[in-house]
This record gives C-alpha cells, sequence and structure tokens, in this order.
C-alpha cells in the first residue's frame, strides 16, 4: 500500500473536525424533516412577520452602512488629521466588539435615559424612546458594520497607485470625475461581496436582535429558531425555520460572491495618498460632517460603554466569584478556538496546495466551504448538534466543548479570507525554490512559511479569538447556571435589571475581548503588526 | 526669443532628503535627465508637474512662476513608467480625457482623437481596451493622450525601461518624430546613457542632491568629474 506523506493526515484531520459538526448536525436536523408541518410556512402571520422583518432589516442595515462607508472611506482616505490613526484603530476593533457590549452602548445613548434623550431634554424637546424595535437593530447594525464595510471600501481605495492620482491631477479632473474613473472601478470589485457578507451577517443576527428587537414586529429567523428550541422545544419547526434561512441567506450570499470577489482582510496601511481633491474647500466641510457622524455612530457608543462602567457596582461585581469564572470560561473557549480554526483553515490551504494540479477546482470548493460556515448560523448547527448529541451525551455538561467547536467552525471563513492571500503568494513566489531545495513538510513550515505568514495567522487568532470570546449564540442555547461564559452572564443581568452589574461585566468582557485579540496579534503577528 | 524654464534654488524635501535644483532648459529640444537611482531625476519631474511642493525656491516659465499652479494648469503632460491608463476605459477614451477629463466630446474633438491615435500608430485600435494591448502599444496610448492635451513640455519618467530593445528602438524614434512635429519639448528620464544621447542633444546630471552637471550631449561622455565617471563606468 502506498504510504500517504505526512499532508495527507494533516489535512484529513482538519477536514473530519470541520466536516464533523456539519454531518452530525445536518443528519440530525434530515432526521427532523419528516415531522415537519409545512402547511405553517404559507399560513402562519407570525412567521411571515418574521420573515419579512429578517429581510427588510438585513436589506436596510445593509443599504446603510455600505451607502455610509463609501463617503466615509473617501473622507478618510483623502484627509490626514490628528486621531485618524486612532479612528482607524477603533474602527478595526468595532468588528471584534461582542454585540451584546455593543448593545449596552448604543442603549446609553440612545436610551430612554440615554444621551441624546438628555441633550434634548434640555433644550426642552424629546425624542422619546426609539430605540426598540427596527431603529435600535439597525443602529447596532450599522455600528457593526460601517467600520467593516468603510475599512474594506479605504483598502482598496489605497491600491491605487500613485501615478493615477498624478495623472488625475494632471487632467485636472473634478472629484466627481476622479470618483467615476479612478475609484468607483476600483471599489466596485469588492463592493457586491461586502455587501453580501454584511447582508449575511445582519441576517442571521441573533443577540442584537434579542435585546433591541422582540415581539412578531422586530424578530428574527435566528431569534425564532432559538424561541423554537429553548422555549417551545418545538424541534421540527426550528428545523424549517433553519431550512428557510440556510435558502434565503445562501441565495443572497451566492449572489453576491458571482458579483465580485470576496476582500481579505488585511492590515490597512496608514498611508495617505497625496490627493488632488484634498484641496478644495467644499470637500474639506463635507469630509468633517462625514467624519463626525462617524464618530457618532461608532465611537460614540463605545465610549457610552466604558463610561456606564464607571459606577457604584463596580467593587460588588468585580469581587464576585461568578464574574471571574465566566471570564475564564470565555478565556479558555477562545483560545482554543482560535487554535482549532487556524488548524482547520492550515489543513484546507495544505489541501489546495497538494492538489492543485491534479484537482484544478479545488480552489473554488475551498472558497466554498469557508463561504459555508457564514450562510449556516450559529443557532442552526447548534441546535443540529444538540439533537444529534443528546441521546449520547449530556448536552449540558459538555456545552463549553460545543461552543469551542461551533466558534471555531464558524470563525473559518475569516481566518481564510485573513490567510488565503498571502499564503496563496507565498507559494506561488517560493514553490518552485522550496521544490528545487528539497524543503517539505516541516521544514518548510519552520523556515518559509510560518516566519512569512506569523502577521496574517496572528490576524486570523485574533479575529476568531475575540469573536468567540464575545460570541453569545450558542453559548445561549447551550448554558447552564453553574457553566456560563461572560457574554451570556452580561445578557442574564441585562435581562434581570441589573444595569449597573451588567455595565460593569461589559466592561470586563470588552477588556477580555481586546486584550486576546492584542494576545494574538502581537504576541504570534510580531511587532509588525 | 526662445523661451526657458528656469529653476532658481528650487529646494524640495522628500523624507530625510533636501535637493536643491538650479538650472535652466531651454524650448523645443529634448533633455535627458541622467543620475543614479535616488539621485533625484523622479522628484525633479515631480516637482515640475507640480506632484511635490517645493518648500523654496522658485519655478519660473515665460516669466512667470508655476508654483501657484496646479498640475492640470502647468505646460507639461507627464509619461510614467506604467500606470498611465484606466484599464476599463477603451483606448479611444483614455485618450480623449485628454482633452475633457468629463469626456464630453465634440465632433471636431473625436477627429483630434482618432488622428492622435493614428500619429502613435494604433490606428483602429480606438475601441480596444488596454489590457488587451502590450506595453508598447499602452504607452503609445498614453503619448497619443499626451498629443491632445497640446501642452509644450512632455516629461518622461523612464517610460521605456519596461519594454523590449527592438520596441524601445520603434517608441524612440516615435517620440523623436512627435516631438518635431509639434514642437514639443521633452524631458526624459533615462538609465541608459546610449538612449539618452540618441535622442537628446542636452543633458542634465543629478548627483549630490542638485544639478551637478549640465551640458552638451556629447560633452557628457568626455566628463572627467569623478560622480560622472562612476556613473558612466565601463563606458567611458
Amino acid at each position: 500500500m502506498k504510504i500517504m506523506p505526512a499532508w495527507f493526515w494533516f489535512s484529513a484531520a482538519a477536514l473530519i473536525v470541520l466536516l464533523g459538526p456539519f454531518v452530525l448536525a445536518g443528519g440530525a436536523l434530515l432526521g427532523e424533516v419528516p415531522r415537519i408541518d409545512w402547511s405553517v410556512l404559507w399560513q402562519d402571520r407570525y412567521l411571515h412577520a418574521v420573515m419579512r422583518f429578517s429581510l427588510w432589516q438585513a436589506s436596510l442595515s445593509t443599504l446603510l452602512s455600505v451607502g455610509l462607508a463609501i463617503p466615509l472611506a473617501r473622507a478618510l482616505a483623502r484627509r490626514q488629521f490628528t486621531g485618524r490613526g486612532i479612528l482607524l484603530r477603533i474602527f478595526s476593533v468595532a468588528m471584534v466588539i461582542p454585540p451584546i457590549v455593543a448593545v449596552l452602548g448604543i442603549v446609553v445613548v440612545h436610551g430612554r435615559q440615554g444621551w441624546v434623550n438628555e441633550i434634548l431634554r434640555n433644550l426642552d424637546w424629546s425624542a422619546g424612546s426609539y430605540l426598540y424595535g427596527l431603529s435600535g437593530v439597525l443602529l447596532a447594525h450599522v455600528f457593526f458594520n460601517l467600520p467593516l464595510a468603510t475599512r474594506i471600501v479605504l483598502q482598496r481605495m489605497e491600491t491605487i497607485v500613485p501615478e493615477n492620482w498624478r495623472l488625475v491631477d494632471q487632467l485636472g479632473m473634478s472629484s466627481w470625475q476622479h470618483w467615476r474613473y479612478l475609484e468607483w472601478p476600483h471599489v466596485r470589485a469588492v463592493l457586491a461581496p461586502v455587501a453580501a457578507l454584511i447582508f449575511a451577517l445582519c441576517f442571521t443576527s441573533f443577540a442584537i436582535v434579542m435585546s433591541l428587537g422582540g415581539g412578531p414586529k422586530a424578530t428574527t429567523l435566528e431569534v425564532a429558531i432559538y424561541q423554537a428550541v429553548r422555549l417551545d422545544f418545538d424541534l421540527p419547526l426550528a428545523t424549517m425555520l433553519s431550512l428557510v434561512q440556510l435558502l434565503m441567506c445562501g441565495a443572497i450570499l451566492l449572489l453576491g460572491l458571482r458579483l465580485g470577489r470576496p476582500a481579505d482582510i488585511s492590515h490597512s496601511l496608514a498611508l495617505v495618498q497625496q490627493r488632488p481633491d484634498a484641496r478644495r474647500a467644499v470637500g474639506k466641510y463635507v469630509d468633517a460632517l462625514l467624519l463626525i457622524m462617524g464618530i457618532a455612530l461608532v465611537v460614540l457608543p463605545l465610549s457610552g460603554i466604558v463610561l456606564a462602567g464607571i459606577n457604584s457596582k463596580w467593587l460588588t461585581v468585580l469581587a464576585d466569584g461568578q464574574l471571574w469564572l465566566a471570564a475564564w470560561n470565555s478565556l479558555w473557549v477562545a483560545c482554543l478556538a482560535a487554535c482549532l480554526c487556524l488548524f482547520m483553515a492550515w489543513g484546507l490551504l495544505l489541501l489546495r496546495r497538494h492538489t492543485r494540479h491534479r484537482w484544478p477546482w479545488g480552489a473554488s470548493v475551498l472558497e466554498a466551504t469557508g463561504m459555508v460556515t457564514l450562510v449556516v448560523p450559529a443557532l442552526v448547527l447548534g441546535t443540529g448538534l444538540f439533537l444529534a448529541l443528546r441521546n449520547w451525551v449530556d448536552v449540558f455538561a459538555i456545552n463549553l466543548y460545543l461552543v469551542l467547536l461551533v466558534n471555531s467552525v464558524l470563525g473559518l471563513p475569516f481566518m481564510l479570507r485573513v490567510l488565503t492571500t498571502p499564503y496563496l503568494q507565498l507559494d506561488s513566489q517560493h514553490d518552485r525554490l522550496c521544490q528545487s531545495l528539497a524543503m517539505q513538510g516541516w521544514q518548510r513550515f519552520k523556515l518559509v512559511e510560518w516566519p512569512v505568514l506569523r502577521p496574517a495567522a496572528g490576524l486570523g487568532l485574533a479575529i476568531v479569538a475575540a469573536f468567540s470570546a464575545g460570541d453569545l449564540g450558542v453559548v445561549a442555547l447551550f448554558g447552564t447556571p453553574d457553566m456560563k461564559t461572560l457574554p451570556l452572564l452580561m445578557y442574564q443581568r441585562l435581562g434581570s435589571y441589573q444595569a449597573e452589574s451588567a455595565a460593569v461585566t461589559a466592561v470586563v468582557l470588552l477588556a477580555l475581548c481586546l486584550l486576546v485579540f492584542m494576545l494574538f496579534e502581537r504576541g504570534i503577528g510580531g511587532r509588525r503588526a | 526669443m526662445v523661451d526657458v524654464l528656469d529653476m532658481q534654488d528650487l529646494q524640495v524635501q522628500q523624507g530625510d532628503n533636501l535637493f536643491c535644483f538650479s538650472g535652466a532648459l531651454v524650448e523645443q529640444g529634448c533633455t535627458a535627465l541622467m543620475g543614479a537611482s535616488g539621485s533625484g531625476k523622479t522628484t525633479l519631474l515631480n516637482t515640475l508637474a507640480g506632484f511635490v511642493q517645493p518648500v523654496a525656491g522658485d519655478l519660473l516659465w515665460q516669466g512667470q512662476s508655476l508654483l501657484g499652479l496646479q498640475p492640470a494648469e502647468r505646460p507639461f503632460t507627464s509619461l510614467f513608467q506604467e500606470h498611465n491608463l484606466f484599464a476599463h476605459l477603451t483606448v479611444a477614451d483614455n485618450v480623449a480625457l485628454g482633452i475633457d477629463p468629463g469626456l464630453r466630446l465634440n465632433e471636431h474633438q473625436r477627429q483630434q482623437v482618432e488622428q492622435a491615435i493614428e500619429q502613435v500608430g494604433l490606428a483602429g485600435m480606438g475601441q480596444r481596451k488596454p489590457g488587451s494591448l502590450s506595453g508598447g502599444q499602452r504607452q503609445r496610448v498614453a503619448l497619443a493622450r499626451a498629443l491632445v492635451r497640446r501642452q509644450p513640455w512632455l516629461l518622461l519618467d523612464e517610460p521605456f525601461s519596461a519594454l523590449d530593445p527592438g520596441l524601445r528602438q520603434d517608441m524612440m524614434a516615435l517620440i523623436d518624430d512627435l516631438q518635431q512635429r509639434h514642437q514639443l519639448s521633452v524631458i526624459l528620464v533615462t538609465h541608459d546613457p546610449q538612449e539618452a544621447l540618441q535622442l537628446a542633444s542636452e543633458v542634465m546630471f543629478i548627483a549630490a542632491g542638485g544639478v551637478y552637471w549640465q551640458g552638451q550631449g556629447d560633452d557628457f561622455l568626455q566628463q572627467q568629474k569623478p560622480l560622472i565617471q562612476r556613473y558612466l563606468g565601463a563606458l567611458s
């Protein structure tokens, strides 16, 4: 028998870890299919409202985020001002702020007792309660996705070579003409995938809709799935909802991918092009307004979190053992999920490299694998695993391991986005050289791949770890009173009107997320990051 | 009267380097700008075109200072080594941008574009996209745009260094032809002394942070100044 090389076993192990949960969950969900009462889908008014709201809020969120991101990215591209670097830094961490923490920040700014109302009251006017429902969900989604879209568009604009800028300058083009001939053709390529990504993220949004939505008027499919499993224990209904969500979300994502290629997530070079249109006066005012808007939508809620955390409950909360137990749980789950995710991503990339000539279509399979997890929402996967395992083990006893597994799988698209381009670039540059020097396997990894890919791997680990540490999705399904993570603890405190201790917990959670982010980004990625 | 382009102690800061350029260039001829890598050749071109602002000194043309003018208002057209074209626009549109940056052309102007494309030897290729052209053809398109812009000065920043030797010869012949036909003044940055002397009557040698030597092309090769000797190396 032919002995398989080491990479084969590595990739195979990665594939098993990756596909295992899908096969288990998928099998379990299929088992429920015969018991589904499909007529509900056509007749139930509540369900229709939920589907409509899911689509409506996701479309609006996408439109707002991308629509505002384009002019904001333009303003950032052409202005150099004090604090620009910090603003970009904040934009890049906004992505990994736990949704539940962001919700708190938004409540602090926009709630009934929030800053906006406070200011309006001083002017003898009140906006009243505008937060809960669609507007709150939109505010939160824009908080997350405006920075994401802005960064990707900005990065894309920064790939425009200086010669092109000099050219349009010499041709005397107006700012509108720059946009039309230079920026739009560049930016267009990333818009469809970004919009699709944001749509998928908003469509499957859970924690935000749970806390700021509610009622038939503001419930998404994801929340309905949670309610079906955790509250009603109606598994056929949950399965049906999962399938509906998979179909709707998958179709949108596929459409987005067809229209363009996914953007890479990487470090933004803080480089400002000397842009010719920076000199014009009107643009200066417009850009200032846009930047203020960006700060109001993103930075204000963030500072709201920190300010709310400074309250009289500080000591009581910190002295509570429950908090530290939950923090510890979040920490190890996050770190292990990130490492497991890197393992899977590396296995997939290895597989792609070694099978490149034999199966050229492997590339698209790999890309699809990365995307599948975006379509399969956390709760669907969690529900499936729950169904598959409940007859074999006590699901609630191993809940944190399940959370770990699901989070690592869900983090895969982000990891792949960070890692794929540098990996393939390295491969195309050095593959022949490595082959001629007979550098294989471990040697090649140690001497060539790891040193070059460290920054990308560090960033990928950082994103996945921070995102797992703050995740409130799967854990809401599996959490038990004595096996909690920090986000779950915070959600419960928020729900039981302990606003002050929830705020302190939020600060601890935020600190934890930033800590694991920096730990991986700097520690693994090296100082260059 | 022959107009001159007059650099008066033009000081430019680039990173840690401070350059100071002085000298005059006579119109209607080709001047080769030579010097080692990093000596400031491209910096000088960028300063002339207005992409880089000098910190002191003045730049005069026809007795007027150019420093307050935007790049589009200056009498220059630049040709870079690469990235001279918009990949998503046709050849004709890329050329037409030189007449109107919003692509609003009348019939007469459209004919001008057509003519320019013909003059650079690309007749019939107006509707192609840059992606389907060779490197040499792309530079020809950029030259055609330079022609329709009708600016007296053409700034060439190593425009042929990415081309094969044969193609390079063709392009130089084309530049020579266009220069005489349209009475252009050309400033050519190049690494290749032979290329320089074939096209240029004048040489401006950049070294030690400024214009180190300026004179007739024929004299350049005979120069005994140490920096020029070192630059020319085996050639002399």
